[in-house]
C-alpha cells in the first residue's frame, strides 16, 4: 500500500528529491573517506611514535596500505607488548627492593662498621656495627653529620684520615692499625662515585673492629716476653749447674748441653751435638742401657758409666728421666752427670785404708803373740843344734826348725812392718829427688833382674822435688820391680819413666808380662791377697806400698791388658798439692 | 629453551619495522607458554637490523634471547631459560 503522499508524488519533483538525496550522499562518503584518512594517518603517526620508543624506524609507506594497517592493528600489538615490558618493570622492581632490602639488612648485619661519606665528610649512610663502634649512642641522627666529629670527635678531618688521600688520588687505602674511643680499627677506604670529571663524589669507609686481635697481640707478646725472661733464667740455671746436663730428643739426638757438661766431658758443644747419647756414652752396662731408651717411663739414677776422653777416664754417675711435651708424650730424655772418679778414688783408698788398719790391728797383736814364742822355738834349735851328740837326722831335723823358725820371724816382721802403716809415722819427709829415688830402687834389685835377664829402660824427666822419706818411697818402687820381675818370670824388660802432670809427680813402671787377670786387679792392694804359690810370698807387698803412698797423699793406679803387662804409676803431689783430697 | 615447544617464524624477506611488528604480535599471542617456559619462539630473518631491534624489545619483555648466524640468514630465539 503507497502512503498518500508517494500517491500524489509528481516524477520531477521525485527527479529533483533523488538528485538532492545523492548529492547529499556524496558529500556523506567524502567527508566520511576524508575521516577515515584522517583516522589511518593518525594510526599511522602514533604507531611509528610507538615504534621508535621501540627503538625502530618508522612505517614506510609501501609496507602496509591503510587498510592492512586498520588490519594488522599495531597499536594494539604495540600496547600489548608495552603490557609485558611494564609487567617485566613491575617485577624487576618488586626484585630490585627485595635485593635493596636484603642488601641493607646485610650492611646491618655485616662484622664490620660500614658508611659512606661524600665530598664534604658528611656521613651519607652508615650501618648499624658503625654506629655500635663508633658513635655516641645518645645521637639519633648520623646522617648529615660530619664523619670528622662523629667518628673522630675532632673538628676537621686529620692527615691520618684514610678519607682524605681516597678522594685526592681516586684509589682505596688502608690504614691497619687505627686508635678511637678506646679501640683499635684498620680503615679501608674506597672510591663510591664520581662526578662527570671523574672526581671522587662519595666513599665507602670500612672499620674493621681489631681490639680484641690487637689484644691477643700484646698478651701473645707479652707471653713471649715472659717465655724468654723464663728461657733466659732456665739457661742461667742450666749453665751455672755444677752437675752436666744433656738434652735428647725422640731420637737420643743431643740437642742441649750445658757448661758444666762440656767441661767435665773436655769436649765442645759441636762435638757433644754431633753423637747420640748412646753414643757418647758407649760403655753404659748392658742392664743399664734402658736409660737410653726414650719409651722408658721411669727415672734411672746413679748408672755408673766409664767415660774415656782424649787424655783421661772418667767415671760419671748418671741420671736419666723422661722429658714431656705438654700433652703429656714423651719427646726426649734429661740426662745429669756428675764426674765421681776423684769421689771413688776417695771411697776405695778409705775402704782400703780401714782395712788396712783392721788387718793391721790384728796383725800386730798375732804378731807379737807369734813372736816371743817363736824366738823360744828358734833359740832353743839353735843351742840343740850346737850340741856335739846329735844324730845326723836328729842335726838335719833341727836345721829345719830353726830354718822354718827363722823364715816364719820374717814374716812376722812383714807383719810387723804392715801394720806399722795403720799407726802414725814420726814425721821423716824430706824434698828428694824422685828420680834418684827410683835409681836407688834399681840398684837394689838389679842382682834380682840380672840373675832374671830382665833389662830396664828408663825415661826420666827433670821434676820438681817431692816431700817423702826416701826410704819408705825406695820400699814402694822395690816392691813394684820385684813384682814386676817375679811376673815376667825371665828375659823381658822393665820401661821406667818419670813425668811431671799438673800438680802431680808420677813414675810409671811397666812390664811385658802376663799382666794381671781383670777380676785381681781390684784386689791386688788388699792386705794377704796373692796369686804366687803358698809360701812364696805373704800378699802384703802390694798393700805396703799403697798404705805408704796414701800416707804421702798420693795414690797407685794399676792398668793391664792380660797378655800385654801391667803398668804401675806411683803418683805423688808436688809439694802444696794434695792428691785425692 | 631447547626442550620446550619449538614455534617458528619465518620472516626472511620482510624489513623493519613491519618484522618487528609481526614478531611481537606473535610473541603476544603466546605469551603465557613463552613465559612459564612452555614455548620457544625461533624467528627466522635475514635482515640485519631485526637482529638488533627484536632482542632488545624481548629483553625489556624479560624474556631471554639468543642469535645465531646461520649460512644464509639469522635465527632469534626467544622464550625462558
Amino acid at each position: 500500500m503507497k502512503s498518500p503522499s508517494a500517491k500524489n508524488d509528481h516524477p520531477a519533483d521525485r527527479k529533483v528529491r533523488e538528485v538532492s538525496t545523492i548529492r547529499m550522499l556524496k558529500e556523506e562518503n567524502r567527508r566520511l573517506h576524508d575521516e577515515n584518512a584522517r583516522y589511518a594517518r593518525y594510526i599511522r603517526e602514533k604507531t611509528n611514535q610507538l615504534l621508535e620508543v621501540m627503538g625502530t624506524q618508522p612505517l614506510r609507506p609501501e609496507e602496509f596500505d591503510n587498510r592492512e594497517l586498520l588490519t594488522l592493528d599495531p597499536i594494539g600489538i604495540i600496547a600489548g607488548s608495552f603490557a609485558q615490558v611494564y609487567d617485566y618493570l613491575n617485577k624487576t622492581i618488586n626484585d630490585l627492593s627485595e635485593a635493596r632490602d636484603e642488601l641493607q639488612a646485610i650492611f646491618d648485619a655485616t662484622g664490620v662498621g660500614i658508611s659512606i661519606i661524600d665530598q664534604d665528610f658528611a656521613i651519607v649512610k652508615c650501618n648499624e656495627k658503625q654506629r655500635e663502634l663508633l658513635v655516641d649512642k645518645h645521637l639519633e641522627n648520623v646522617c648529615g653529620n660530619y664523619c670528622y666529629e662523629v667518628y673522630c670527635l675532632k673538628n676537621g678531618p686529620g692527615l691520618d684520615c684514610p678519607a682524605v688521600d681516597t678522594f685526592a688520588t681516586g684509589r682505596p687505602v688502608v690504614v691497619n692499625e687505627v686508635r678511637k674511643k678506646n679501640k683499635y680499627f684498620q680503615l679501608v677506604t674506597t672510591p663510591y662515585a664520581k662526578d662527570a670529571e671523574g672526581n671522587v663524589t662519595r666513599v665507602i669507609e670500612v672499620a674493621l673492629d681489631i681490639t680484641a686481635r690487637k689484644k691477643a697481640e700484646e698478651e701473645e707478646q707479652r707471653q713471649r716476653g715472659y717465655y724468654l725472661a723464663e728461657k733466659s733464667k732456665l739457661a742461667s740455671v742450666l749453665q751455672s749447674l755444677s752437675e752436666g746436663l744433656l738434652v735428647t730428643d725422640s731420637r737420643n739426638r743431643i740437642i742441649s748441653v750445658n757448661g758444666a757438661a762440656l767441661q767435665i766431658l773436655d769436649l765442645s758443644q759441636k762435638q757433644v751435638q754431633e753423637l747420640r747419647i748412646d753414643e757418647l756414652f758407649d760403655d753404659c752396662p748392658t742392664e743399664a742401657r734402658t736409660m737410653f731408651d726414650v719409651d722408658t717411663p721411669q727415672a734411672c739414677q746413679n748408672v755408673e758409666i766409664r767415660f774415656r776422653g782424649d787424655n783421661r777416664e772418667l767415671l760419671l754417675s748418671v741420671n736419666s728421666v723422661p722429658l714431656f711435651n705438654p700433652d703429656g708424650n714423651t719427646i726426649g730424655r734429661v740426662f745429669t752427670f756428675r764426674d765421681i772418679t776423684e769421689e771413688k778414688h776417695r771411697q776405695e783408698v778409705f775402704h782400703r785404708t780401714e782395712k788396712l788398719a783392721a788387718v793391721g790391728q790384728l796383725s800386730a797383736g798375732i804378731a807379737h803373740e807369734l813372736n816371743t814364742p817363736l824366738g823360744s822355738i828358734l833359740g832353743y834349735a839353735r843351742l840343740l843344734l850346737k850340741g856335739e851328740n846329735l844324730q845326723p837326722g836328729q842335726r838335719e831335723r833341727l836345721g829345719i826348725i830353726a830354718e822354718q823358725a827363722k823364715k816364719s820371724g820374717a814374716i812376722i816382721r812383714e807383719l810387723l812392718d804392715f801394720s806399722r802403716l795403720s799407726t802414725p809415722l814420726p814425721n821423716q819427709a824430706m824434698r828428694c829427688d824422685l828420680n834418684n829415688v827410683v835409681a836407688e830402687a834399681i840398684r837394689v834389685v838389679q842382682t834380682e833382674l840380672d840373675k832374671r835377664f830382665i833389662d830396664v829402660r828408663l825415661d826420666l824427666a827433670d821434676m820438681q822435688a817431692v816431700e817423702v822419706d826416701p826410704k819408705r818411697l825406695e820400699q814402694v818402687f822395690v816392691n813394684i820391680l820385684l813384682n814386676s820381675a817375679q811376673a815376667i818370670g825371665g828375659n823381658g824388660e822393665i820401661t821406667i819413666s818419670s813425668q811431671s802432670h799438673y800438680h802431680e809427680a808420677r813414675v810409671t813402671i811397666s812390664d811385658n808380662g802376663p799382666g794381671i787377670a781383670p777380676e785381681n786387679l781390684s784386689r791386688i792392694f788388699d792386705p794377704f791377697f796373692t796369686t804366687k804359690p803358698v809360701g812364696t810370698g805373704t800378699g802384703l807387698g802390694l798393700s805396703i806400698c799403697a798404705g805408704i803412698i796414701n800416707d804421702y797423699g798420693g795414690a797407685i793406679d794399676v792398668r793391664s791388658t792380660p797378655g800385654e803387662g801391667a803398668i804401675f804409676t806411683v803418683i805423688l803431689p808436688l809439694p802444696g798439692e794434695t792428691h785425692g783430697q | 629453551m631447547t626442550d620446550s615447544k619449538k614455534i617458528e617464524l619465518d620472516i626472511l624477506g620482510q624489513v623493519c619495522p613491519a618484522c618487528l611488528l609481526v614478531v611481537l604480535r606473535e610473541m603476544n599471542t603466546h605469551q603465557r607458554e613463552l613465559k612459564n617456559g612452555e614455548a620457544r619462539l625461533v624467528i627466522r630473518t635475514d635482515h640485519r637490523d631485526t637482529t638488533r631491534t627484536i632482542p632488545e624489545s624481548a629483553r625489556k619483555m624479560g624474556y631471554d634471547v639468543e642469535v645465531r648466524n646461520l649460512e644464509t640468514c639469522y635465527e632469534i630465539t626467544i622464550g625462558k631459560k
